[in-house]
């Protein structure tokens, strides 16, 4: 196709480039031109947030992102959060908590936590709740999902001050 | 078998036991059929009816063949006897024939390069409907001069889809001499479920014709007998492989079958791989729905507060299939009345075509509607009878011994009131039910004015597995691999409930190994035996059951071998960790026996099957025995109703489930956490509303449901039987025949908060609602 562009960004870290429609969403453009599947398409409108990534450390729907909007910036989806000393304290805390059942809205769920423990190190559950009002859940009724990012908030803190 | 040492079992309840797939889900690993690509692989999209009701004069593909980048359009035309499916009624399509009949009705299909290709193929299709009167009402659906619905009535009656009964003894006698009578109608609406997940289906045309297709439904043997029927081909030639589901709740059944058919033929016609996910949209106006009810309900009682007898008349909008929907109102029938004792029950239940979109399977299947009616009911006469409704229940309610309304004893006990006393106890129930009785008398106060507070409780029973509904069995495979780890493939599915934790924990307690030696297989058809649909909660007693007696037969194998070995008597053998013991030896590894069983030429793998005791219901007289055994619960909820914004909010919940043995502490709670979320937006927010036959909302925008600040804190319990040795007499009640005495639990547990949710409204306001979800309070 002649009217595709060109984008070069940082993907979980890595410089990347790869070529998208203009009309692609970053949502498509992460899980059919890179196959990075683990963001996910639970509704395509920005009401669900299973298909949360980090735009500059901002939390985003990306189905509401345009691909070609990435340019030059920096995305972080689900598979950039554990690195080779191991999981994010995060993902440690939502298998410790058990926080997902079906765990279709669980990458979302985390990378959406994530950005609120990168502002907000120590939130009140009411915050939490709050914060992750964008992200739906059709199987947990929450409550553990909210243990698992106090859990991990406390174990974020206590490596910091270690 | 041997003796293990020390009786309490290393994994059954064991509160530290996590999800098989966490590891998987939280890296973003797990595959969904949505998240698979194969080389080739085409788009499938579908074209589906915009309108409620019309006859189809015109249907022409032709034109969509003729767009460049399509591969294969199919119609009715492409499938044998143009493609009917439905089980107990078949009455669907895989592709309308001759007419639509709900909004979202698929009536063709296409396979092509890319996704803007195939909505090119669609637009070109070519389709002239000639608009039929619409049944938007369910009492329109039998007027004399009402279109029939579906191609042949399955009762010989227009839209009358199917009818139940239930009779146990002469409620009319008690009714006439009954002191104080309550005769009030409830209506509960159409529920989405929502699962996060769309529906989806990822076919592979194989050589020799046949065709793989990996699809989210919930029970991939019946995706494949429903796929190679209106295929024409060989079941053997269609395999069916369930990759991740994400969430089901009931709903992944029909329509996913129906996705299935679509995407294999376009598969075989094109030759090439096709992917067919539904968008959101498409899938909340395709996909059926928890079916709308009405519960007409007359309950009589003595001055003494002691009920006597219940009438239950109910209306089920099946919409434009049956699906389910004759099984859910069977369902809902058995427990129309509720939890009680009574002298004489009658219930008389008709199924309705209608043209809303259509209903099937929903967690709670039938009981959720019907116990809503039920506890809104007794809420209702508790009030008229000027008793406090938590003891009028509890004087009431089922107990061990007693007879439910369909007039059998309930079978294995039943710990209903010990859960009523529990959410009474823990919810302060007494001291905020007087404080929130004299803030409405009052009505004074800055706060009063502002908002009301409160409180409001609910009970139900749930029939456990299928009971009348079919034959309830469940099949395990399970083989020791070279490397020692164990295969088990299970005939029922997991799509987020956590059975694949549930018969992983099973498998290895059972053997005594250490629970990582287990793989759980994905369910293919190719590989698991037929264990009927994974339905009505039935995977962890069905399902895990047939676990336990696949994993003992290998277990008697591995014992003779370790005998052998140890040249003991198999009786002598006893076990500590995974080592076997013998009377003189050294302990001897799990590794040694294996090692020696296959020297011995011992084949260990086995498969296994159980089956629920049969049970007997007569369906012409309305009488037997529904259900194998019963769960029990209740719960308490606490609301405030502004008068600001006339919205209620929930304060807090407590739930108590009468469970047997937990097998998987968290996965359980998960359930009951889920199931009260899905309650609480039944009763505040969920709406799944026609008008004329169109839906109202496509969309999370307006189908809200709860979100994690609308979800309040929740104390819940299981009120468990308490290990035999403890001590301490059992509290809640055992299942009989249940795997280490568990009972079901994912469906039962959300039946009871959106009753009371809206009890806690009636108090707060002074305003009886008889239908879902609550109202605005204006005052
Ligand atoms: S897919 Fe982006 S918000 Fe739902
Ligand atoms: S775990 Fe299923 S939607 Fe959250």
């Amino acid at each position: 196709m002649a009217n595709k562009i060109l984008v070069a960004a940082t993907i979980n870290g890595e410089p990347t480039e790869f070529l998208c429609e203009p009309q692609q969403s970053l949502l498509e453009g992460l899980r059919d031109v890179l196959g990075l599947t683990g963001a996910k398409e639970g509704c395509n409108d920005g009401n669900c947030g299973a298909c949360s990534v980090l735009l500059d450390g901002r939390l985003v729907n990306s189905c509401l992102v345009l691909a070609a909007e990435i340019q030059g910036r920096e995305v972080t989806s689900i598979e950039g959060l554990a690195t080779w000393q191991g999981l994010h304290p995060l993902q440690q805390a939502f298998i410790d908590e058990d926080a997902l059942q079906c765990g279709f809205c669980t990458p979302g769920m985390i990378i959406a936590a994530k950005a609120l423990l990168d502002r907000d190190p120590d939130p009140t559950e009411e915050r939490i709740r709050a914060w992750l009002s964008g992200n739906l859940c059709r199987c947990t009724g929450y409550d553990k999902i909210v243990r698992a990012v106090q859990a991990a908030a406390a174990a974020m803190r206590s490596e910091v001050t270690v | 078998m041997a003796t293990p040492i020390g009786a309490s079992p290393t994994y059954v309840g064991n509160p530290s036991l996590q999800n098989v797939d966490g590891a998987d889900k939280i890296t973003g690993r797990a595959r969904y059929v949505g998240d698979m690509t194969v080389p080739g692989m085409l788009v499938g999209k579908v074209l589906r009816s915009a309108v409620p009701h019309a006859r189809i004069v015109e249907l022409d593909v032709t034109p969509a063949l003729a767009v460049a980048g399509v591969r294969a359009a199919i119609t009715h035309r492409d499938f044998v006897d143009n493609g009917p499916f439905g089980w107990p009624v078949r009455d669907a399509f895989v592709l309308a024939y001759r007419k639509v009949r709900y909004v979202g009705d698929p009536i063709a299909a296409v396979a092509a390069d890319t996704a803007e290709a195939a909505q090119a193929g669609i637009e070109a299709i070519r389709v002239t409907y000639e608009l039929l009167p619409v049944i938007s009402d369910m009492a329109a659906a039998l007027d004399p001069g009402a279109p029939q619905i579906p191609e042949v009535s399955p009762t010989g009656k227009g839209n009358l889809c199917a009818t139940h009964l239930l009779r146990n003894g002469d409620p009319d006698s008690l009714l006439a001499g009954g002191q104080v009578i309550l005769e009030a109608t409830y209506s509960l609406p159409h529920q989405e479920h929502a699962y996060l997940e769309t529906e989806g289906a990822l076919a592979i045309p194989e050589p020799g014709g046949g065709v793989t297709v990996y699809a989210n439904c919930q029970s991939p043997h019946i995706a494949r007998d429903t796929a190679a029927l209106v295929l024409g081909l060989e079941p053997s030639l269609v395999r069916v492989i369930q990759p991740f589901v994400g969430g089901a709740f009931g709903g992944k059944d029909d329509i996913v079958y129906q996705t299935t058919a679509q995407v294999a033929k376009l598969a075989l016609l094109a030759g090439r791989p096709v992917r067919l996910v539904l968008s959101r949209p498409e899938s909340m106006a395709a996909s059926y729905k928890r079916e709308s009810m009405k519960s007409r309900i007359t309950l009589a009682a003595d001055s003494d507060g002691t009920l006597r007898a219940a009438k239950v008349a109910i209306t089920v909008d099946s919409g434009a299939y049956a699906s389910m929907s004759p099984m859910t109102a069977w369902r809902a029938t058995m427990h129309a009345a509720g939890a009680y004792r009574y002298q004489a029950v009658h219930v008389d239940t008709q199924v309705l075509y209608t043209n809303n979109g259509y209903s099937g399977a929903f967690r709670g299947f039938g009981n959720t509607p019907a116990s809503a009616a039920a506890e809104l009911a007794i809420d209702e006469l508790a009030e008229r009878l000027g008793r406090d409704p938590l003891e009028f229940r509890l004087q009431n309610c089922l107990r061990s011994g007693d007879c439910t309304m369909t007039g059998v004893r309930t079978p294995g006990g039943a710990g209903l009131a010990a859960c009523l006393e529990w959410v009474r106890d823990r919810s302060d129930w007494a001291t905020k039910r007087a404080a929130y009785d004299e803030q409405r008398a009052v009505g004074a106060g800055v706060d009063s004015r502002r908002s009301r507070r409160g409180i409001g409780v609910a009970c139900y029973f749930h029939g456990s597995g299928l009971g009348g509904e079919g034959v309830d069995f469940a099949t395990a495979r399970l083989a020791v691999d070279a490397d020692y780890g164990i295969t088990l493939t299970a005939g029922l599915t997991d799509f987020g409930q956590g059975s694949r934790t549930v018969f992983s924990l099973l498998a290895a307690e059972t053997l005594g190994v250490r629970m990582d030696r287990i793989r759980v297989l994905r369910p293919d058809t190719q590989t698991a035996l037929d264990s009927g649909p994974t339905v009505a909660s039935r995977a962890s007693i069905v399902g895990g059951n047939a676990v336990r007696v696949t994993a003992q037969k290998i277990g008697h194998v591995l014992t003779l071998a370790a005998a052998d070995l140890l040249g003991c008597a198999p009786e002598r053998i006893l076990r500590s960790g995974e080592a076997y013991i013998g009377p003189a030896e050294d302990p001897i590894s799990f590794e040694a026996v294996v090692d020696h069983a296959r020297t011995m030429g011992l084949q260990l793998s086995a498969d296994g099957r159980w089956q629920v005791r049969p049970i007997e219901w007569d369906f012409e007289r309305g009488t037997g025995e529904p259900y194998f055994a019963y769960v029990f619960g209740a719960q308490v909820a606490e609301v405030e109703v502004s008068a600001v914004t006339g919205r209620t909010r929930v304060l807090k919940i407590w739930a108590a489930h009468d469970a047997g043995t937990i097998l998987y502490p968290k996965g359980a709670l998960g359930q009951m956490y889920g199931g009260i979320a899905q309650g609480l937006g039944y009763a505040l927010m969920e709406d799944f509303r026609f008008e004329a036959g169109m839906p109202q909302a496509l969309d999370f925008d307006r189908y809200r449901i709860p979100r994690a600040m609308d979800i309040p804190d929740i104390e819940g319990t299981y009120i468990q039987m308490l290990p035999v040795g403890t001590g301490q007499p059992p509290v809640g009640t055992g299942q009989p025949g249940g795997p280490y005495g568990a009972k079901n639990l994912a469906e039962p547990v959300m039946i009871a908060t959106a009753p009371a949710i809206a009890n806690a409204f009636a108090q707060a306001t002074g305003r009886r609602v008889r239908s879902m979800p609550l109202p605005l309070w204006n005052g």
